[in-house]
């Protein structure tokens, strides 16, 4: 580095003493490598502004040794600790994109891997605009959710980001409602879809809620009720078109064979399952089956037709939805039927 | 036009708007209604020393409005940090508000702005991400000083709507980081080790003082215009904050955290009572919108900006160094 600006020069000072004429290309050369320098230094000042990383506080704590056991190094270290996975700025629902990154390689083990999602009709989520993706709910734990975000990331041209409306169950408890939230799920009420899909975002609703995720192993791919309608009504009010989608796979990840609720509702938790994995093996019955998954999404519906007052019209927000139930239970009903295996697909 | 009266000159955002109030219009247009005399160096300043939490407040206090020719009330008399004094604290928020709107009703005063919080919507889980204006507060019922608050907005409301000659702003203030101000948020800022509800990590707003008085002046200059949230530009989560701050975070489980927290209010080392324990669980994010459209106001600062601005000021030890090395002394 040290000697190529010398040679450079000193060749070209040489052409340049036969013919005047090479000299503006000498400059120019040195002008552009001079810009390199520049932006070289730039970045390194920026490298030594930056806050210390993890690995460089960690270090500096074994090297202080007890000496570094204070209050100040203790918060400096969990300061440190927290930094590394999340960052110091929020979108205004409080989704985080460091740590969205930082579990990704989870998630998409899980999508890729584990579970070999298999997606299919990605077209029909439109490219722009808003849009309420309608998804069938199941599998104890709000997987499902984040498979759909993730295919629709993933294998969708435009590579939009679905912001998925998180049960309240889910939001409400500890490590899970952070988790959630600062993975870009938001609280399911109707204020939030309206937000979201009046600022032109991609919304994935699971109408089914409590009744669905929750249900027993022997009800697999039966659609409970969807709620009162109301993803229809934030759909009319906000002219957005709706995306029914359908889960296959999620049921089995989780099989609840029986339902423990005394236990889970003390907890804040409105079942608790019994799986042939957990509670009988610990932590490790928290684990998920690896079944085969498939995500198949179909010709949205457009309710702009009927207008936002249409929202406040009980029968037909119910007609709606019950349609939407029938299309999502008949695109179930096909894949189950062409499903040789839980396992295989 | 009439002159502008201002209670709670004390208060922070009180004693502040007071100022501006004289610089701007003058000392002979502002009155202060208080038990404590303003600082001397606002000059001829009228003052009416009145305590509105004794019976007869109401009485005297429509003598002086229309002795000084009110036409505007800013109320600021309000307690920003919870107190163990609770019911003197009610007497002052709850029943000195009913005097201060039933005089100003009583007195033909045209517009009453009153300071409140956005607390007063209560951290609820079920609250929608961005509380607006028409969301009904559900606060902890066991929280009196977020209830004395409300009963306060409620009283100004109800004058309002039954003397339609005299209007309203109630400006919900975020939580306010401010040289000089005692808030919840200050006392937790200003310990060491602060515990946190464990597996929670909420959004928290903190509103730049020189926003919320351009808000203030905003609202002075509009005319009424009911409950207005006041807001910075975004939020930050909790745990971003304390470890921006510097702080040894506990994590506490739920369950006990309330009982703890109650322990240790009662003890006097808390910092606030259980209700509290709400605030730093769930969120109270309120929406800005309104005042944009309604006041003219936006947000210059983050909630970010605002808690470094604070921390800078308070705690100007706390500037970020690195630990020495080895061999650096």
């Amino acid at each position: 580095m040290k000697e190529r600006p010398n040679v450079i020069p000193l060749r070209r000072t040489a052409t340049h003493s036969r013919r005047p004429g090479p000299l503006p290309r000498a400059d120019r050369e040195l002008r552009a490598r001079l810009r390199t320098v520049e932006a070289e230094l730039e970045r390194a000042k920026a490298r030594a502004e930056r806050p210390e990383g993890l690995l460089v506080t960690l270090a500096r704590l074994a090297q202080a040794g007890t000496r570094g056991l204070s209050w100040a190094s203790l918060a400096r270290l969990q300061s440190a600790l927290y930094f590394a996975w999340h960052s110091e700025d929020v979108d205004e629902f409080g989704s985080d994109r460091r740590f969205t990154e930082t579990l990704q390689p989870l998630f998409e083990f899980l999508y890729t891997v584990w579970w070999r999602v298999e997606t299919a009709g990605i077209e029909h989520v439109p490219a722009e605009g808003p849009g309420l993706v309608v998804v069938n709910h199941s599998g104890v734990l709000p997987y499902d959710g984040l498979m759909v975000k993730l295919a629709i990331r993933q294998e969708h041209p435009a590579r939009r980001d679905c912001r998925m409306l998180a049960l309240d169950m889910f939001a409400l408890l500890p490590v899970l409602a952070p988790l959630l939230a600062k993975s870009g799920s938001v609280r399911a009420n109707p204020e939030n879809g309206e937000r979201l899909l009046n600022k032109g975002e991609l919304v994935g609703v699971f109408p089914e809620g409590v009744k669905g995720v929750g249900k027993p192993f022997r009800d697999r791919y039966k659609l409970a009720r969807f709620g009162r309608g109301g993803f229809v009504r934030i759909a009319l009010r906000t002219g957005a078109p709706i995306i029914p989608c359908a889960v296959v796979g999620a049921e089995e990840i989780h099989p609840m064979l029986a339902n423990a609720d005394w236990i889970g509702r003390p907890l804040g938790f409105p079942y608790f399952p019994i799986t042939p994995t957990f509670p009988a093996l610990g932590p490790l019955g928290l684990v998920p089956l690896p079944t085969k998954w498939s995500i198949d999404f179909t010709d949205p519906m457009d309710v702009s037709q009927y207008g936002p007052e249409a929202a406040e019209d009980p029968i037909l927000v119910n007609r709606l939805s019950e349609e939407i139930r029938s299309v999502i239970q008949r695109m179930i009903d096909g894949r189950l039927a062409r499903r040789r295996s839980v396992w295989f697909g | 036009m009439g002159r502008i009266a201002v209670t709670g000159t004390s208060s922070f955002l009180g004693s502040r708007i007071l100022r501006r109030l004289v610089d701007a219009r003058g000392a002979d247009s502002v009155v202060t209604v208080d038990i404590a005399a303003p600082p001397a160096a606002l000059g001829d300043v009228h003052r009416q020393m009145l305590d509105l939490t004794l019976p007869g407040a109401d009485q005297r206090l429509v003598d002086v409005l229309q002795v000084e020719e009110v036409d505007t009330v800013v109320h600021a008399a309000f307690f920003t940090s919870p107190r163990r004094d609770s019911s003197y604290a009610h007497e002052l928020e709850s029943i000195g508000t009913l005097h201060l709107v039933a005089a100003a009703a009583a007195a033909g005063v045209r517009h009453v702005l009153m300071r409140s919080y956005t607390a007063v919507y209560g951290a609820r889980g079920q609250n929608p991400n961005f509380l607006t204006e028409d969301h009904r507060p559900d606060p902890n019922p066991s929280l009196g000083w977020v209830r004395d608050k409300l009963e306060a907005e409620q009283h100004a409301l109800a004058f309002a709507k039954r003397y339609p000659s005299m209007g309203v702003t109630i400006l919900r203030f975020a939580t306010i980081l401010g040289s000089g101000l005692h808030t919840f948020y200050s006392r937790v800022l200003a310990k060491r080790v602060v515990p946190v509800v464990f597996g929670y990590d909420p959004l928290v707003q903190f509103l730049h003082p020189e926003d919320a008085l351009a808000a203030l002046e905003a609202a002075l200059a509009k005319g009424p215009c009911g409950i207005v949230n006041v807001v910075p530009r975004d939020a930050l989560t909790l745990l971003t904050a304390l470890h921006l701050a510097e702080k040894v975070t506990v994590a506490v489980p739920h369950p006990v955290a309330y009982a703890l927290a109650d322990l240790a209010w009662n003890a006097g080392i808390g910092a606030a009572p259980a209700g509290f324990v709400d605030y730093v669980r769930f969120l109270f994010v309120a929406d800005g919108e309104k005042a944009k459209r309604e006041l003219g106001w936006i947000a210059r600062y983050r909630s970010r900006d605002a808690l470094e601005a604070y921390l800078a000021y308070r705690y100007p030890e706390t500037a970020s160094v690195p630990l020495p090395l080895r061999g650096e002394g």
